[in-house]
């Protein structure tokens, strides 16, 4: 029944523990939910996929554990804690103290994600201006360390570049510098990929998991591509129209899916499964 | 970088020299009327010739365009026809008149229009919004100059605190002339402002709808932070784009209001060219008044190439 | 409400066209809403405040100052239209042709309308008036000018879209005529967004045409606009507060109305619109 999960640990609270949550979306004036009663676990150093297609809510619970929802969204039910942080009843202030700093959100789309008339130096160090009081022209300074971790080659020249002189695999590796820039407890990845080539795509992946081992950092990984899941991940959760249909191990989960629908979610994976017959349905 | 300068100075040169001739058509379209204004409606037909044959008036319009060219580069702009005054010292005793009123005029504008803008962005679709946007509305639909008439009513009639019209130049009595150009640029400034705070809004809330301020929210950057650091920069360079166009527009008012306030400014030149008919007056008062739209335009368009990195990098290639 | 008419949609427009629609009437309807003549003089009573006689007073010459003012509508109401007509029929045909024929033709109109649309409205249309001389008739055609650059490139740019769309191409194959296309294809697609332009250039026109009636470029005496009533309300200021009052804000209402029509027009077309 309870599976063996290798993260899990008795001595600290998981990092992110997301308990029963609905999000209701309004669409004139009634509202509806679109996250129905949905529960996972993150613990330090585990690196959780979260699969479904679009959608499934995956992007929306991700950004309820921000608090960042947009407007014509809100939280019904439920509970989320950032480890011992019980993040529904924090105030405004200490939300912004948490983001950025406790937990990282690294966006889908980079190039959209990154002002484009702001220096990249200075887009990556902020977290330091913001929760460090440093200058910004510091911070910017200081950012060139983190470019360094995400392999931007010339750190110090393209840290005074600007967005759009960038490539999308390095625009995407700014952004997880940004993320990493306080050392957080979470990175939130929301489908931080997908946009890729599949040679950077690669790049990107094995960077993620090399910050995993070298800090502990726990990874919330959104997509709805699984062959990333089958590389990245320790821990799935399968989320279906708002619900989630199926929890597990990476390996079993692909092994022996237990939820009709998971099943249906490898078979059209071509990479992941035998070629189709000519003429079988999906 | 110097080569985006070069070409938009270029242009500019050419933008110039084409307005020139415009303006030269436009004036000169229907034959006469110089004449008859000048001399008179009962003048004779010979009289109107003479008069006609001495200021070249009757040469073909290809001619006496370019005479006027050869004479402009020069710095000659001609004589008046009514008093034979010199036109282009004249104008320049006036366009400091005109430009002290514009640059004022847009101050008060954009004191008002940038402020009320963001907020009403910032506040999208709250009362606060409704409450700048219905201003913006209302003051939008004002002509400026029946808010000048009603200014004068205020101040001047009612509470006797400023004088009705006049002029005192700047470096003389700055306090006087700055009561004497309140109300003018007031009456301009604040119709100008409604368009402004539109665009503002409009650009602002288009802005905050982006991506990357909600990455400037998970990073943790408060409103106001995001607002200032992320948002302005982006807002500001399509509103600059509309305010100098506004910029020009307040040229065009000048007329009315110098009018109205007797200031002795390019634009009441212009008035009283067109009702003496004295072309060359008219000519150059037009002119100066193009140039300085031009230059506004010139100088927005190097300012927009520096403010964004993406449009600096195309002049370059 | 679920079905029917979605008022609130429209509430911006229809607020603007009951506005327009009551100087419209008023217009129109002048010789019989008009309680006096606007040229009937009564030195004994100018100036006079507002009375039961004269609702809003009268002015300099003792003529009735709504009567002159219902009467000004039909002025800046036939400016207004003619001009914007001009504007738009010119504008439009050139836009179009510049589109339709692209290469040189579409590089040198385009040119042109730059040029023009450089120069401040109120210059140019004052300096329009100049040479043609002062009339109600050359400021409906002094301010069509200046509208022309404005509505050029609109039509140029809403003919650009529909010439990538399928149905000009197929239409040409199949051997239409060009002229033919233009009214067949064309231009049923791009009238929307000249429709809403039309609206904004209807309220720039009753100010411009105002702004020179003020200048006494325009109407000339005896016949009333509200542009050469605020000029000289403003002269009698001290004695007559409704003489600069009433003109004034009839200019003010006027383009207001067709202000909420334009933005009304805008919002309700526009597919982005949330509730």
């Amino acid at each position: 029944m309870m599976e063996n999960r290798p993260h899990e640990r008795t001595d600290r609270p998981p990092t992110l523990s997301i308990e029963n949550l609905t999000i209701e979306f309004s669409r004139r004036r009634v509202w509806t939910p679109v996250v129905r009663d949905v529960s996972l676990r993150i613990w330090p150093g585990e690196i959780v996929g979260v699969i479904g297609e679009s959608g499934s809510g995956k992007t929306l619970t991700s950004l309820a554990a921000l608090r960042l929802l947009p407007r014509q969204a809100r939280i019904a039910a439920g509970k989320v804690r950032l480890g011992e942080t019980d993040i529904l009843s924090r105030t405004d202030a200490q939300m912004r103290e948490l983001r950025g700093n406790r937990m990282a959100l690294i966006p889908q789309d980079a190039m959209q994600s990154l002002n484009p008339t702001m220096r990249v130096g200075h887009q990556v160090g902020e977290p330091l201006n913001l929760h460090r009081g440093m200058p910004l022209r510091a911070a910017a300074a200081a950012a060139r360390k983190f470019l360094e971790t995400v392999r931007i080659r010339e750190p110090e020249r393209r840290a005074r570049e600007f967005p759009h002189q960038f490539s999308g695999g390095m625009q995407q590796r700014a952004m997880i510098a940004m993320g990493l820039a306080l050392a957080p407890d979470l990175l939130i990845a929301d489908e931080p990929t997908t946009a890729l080539d599949v040679t950077v795509q690669a790049q990107v992946l094995k960077l993620l998991r090399e910050i995993r081992d070298n800090s502990g950092t726990s990874i919330l990984f959104i997509t709805h591509d699984l062959g990333v899941v089958a590389e990245l991940c320790d821990w799935v959760y399968v989320l279906r129209e708002g619900s989630v249909v199926e929890e597990g191990p990476v390996r079993r989960i692909f092994a022996a899916p237990q939820a009709e629908y998971t099943r249906m979610l490898l078979a059209a994976t071509p990479s992941l499964h035998e070629p189709r017959r000519a003429g079988e349905a999906a | 970088m110097a080569r985006f300068l070069l070409t938009r100075l270029a242009a500019f040169v050419l933008t110039m020299f084409a307005a020139s001739i415009i303006l030269f058509i436009a004036i000169n379209v229907v034959p006469g009327s110089a004449a008859r204004s000048a001399l008179g409606i009962d003048a004779t037909p010979q009289a109107i010739a003479r008069f006609e044959a001495s200021r070249g008036l009757d040469r073909p319009l290809v001619v006496q365009y370019a005479e006027w060219l050869r004479k402009a580069v020069t710095g000659d702009l001609g004589t008046s026809f009514q008093n034979g005054v010199p036109v282009g010292p004249e104008l320049l005793t006036r366009i400091p008149v005109t430009l002290e009123l514009a640059l004022l005029a847009f101050l008060v504008a954009n004191l008002i229009a940038f402020p009320l803008g963001v907020m009403a962005a910032a506040r999208h679709q709250g009362w606060v919004d409704r409450a700048f946007s219905t201003l913006a509305s209302l003051l939008g639909a004002v002509p400026n100059f029946w808010l000048a008439t009603l200014l004068v009513m205020l101040f001047t009639l009612w509470l006797r605190w400023l004088p009705p019209g006049g002029y005192v130049p700047l470096g003389t009595d700055p306090v006087a002339n700055l009561k004497l150009m309140i109300m003018p640029a007031l009456s301009l400034g604040l119709v100008s402002s409604a368009l402004l705070l539109r665009i503002m809004r409009a650009s602002m809330i288009e802005v905050l709808s982006r991506d990357y301020i909600r990455t400037a929210h998970a990073k943790g950057a408060s409103e106001w932070v995001t607002l200032r650091r992320h948002g302005l920069r982006n807002a500001t360079i399509p509103y600059i784009n509309v305010a100098a166009v506004e910029f020009g527009f307040l040229f065009g008012s000048v007329v009315v209001i110098e009018d109205i306030f007797q200031l002795p400014g390019i634009g009441s030149l212009v008035l009283v060219g067109i009702i003496n008919r004295d072309y060359p007056v008219l000519m150059g008062g037009a002119l100066v008044i193009t140039l300085f739209v031009l230059v506004t335009n010139l100088l927005v368009d190097i300012a927009v190439g520096f403010l964004d990195p993406r449009r600096a990098k195309e002049g370059q290639a | 409400m679920t079905t029917g008419f979605n008022w609130h949609r429209w509430r911006l427009a229809i607020t603007g066209s009951i506005i327009i629609g009551i100087i419209l009437i008023a217009a129109i309807f002048a010789p019989w809403l008009a309680p006096y003549s606007p040229y009937d003089l009564d030195v004994a009573a100018m100036l006079q405040g507002p009375s039961a006689a004269h609702w809003l007073g009268t002015d300099e010459l003792g003529r009735d100052t709504l009567s002159r003012l219902i009467y000004a509508a039909r002025i800046s109401m036939q400016v207004a239209f003619i001009a914007a007509g001009v504007g738009l029929v010119c504008g439009t045909l050139i836009g179009v042709t510049a589109a339709y024929f692209g290469g040189l033709v579409d590089l040198v109109l385009m040119r042109l309308m730059e040029l023009l649309f450089s120069f401040p409205a109120i210059l140019l249309a004052v300096v329009l008036m100049a040479s043609l001389g002062t009339s109600i008739l050359n400021a409906m055609i002094a301010i069509g000018i200046v509208f022309i650059p404005g509505f050029s490139r609109l039509a140029r740019a809403a003919t650009e879209v529909v010439l990538r769309e399928q149905y000009v191409e197929s239409a040409r194959a199949i051997g239409m005529s060009n002229t033919r296309i233009l009214f067949r294809e064309i231009l049923p697609n791009i009238i929307a967004p000249l429709l809403v332009e039309a609206a904004v250039a209807f309220s720039y026109a009753i100010l411009l045409e105002s702004a020179l009636s003020f200048l006494g470029l325009g109407a000339q005496p005896p016949e009333p606009s509200w542009g050469n009533m605020l000029n000289v309300g403003r002269g009698f200021m001290a004695q007559s507060v409704m003489l600069s009052l009433a003109p004034g804000m009839a200019i003010f209402l006027t383009v207001l109305g067709f202000n909420f029509i334009g933005d009304g027009l805008r919002d309700a077309l526009d597919p982005h619109m949330k509730d």
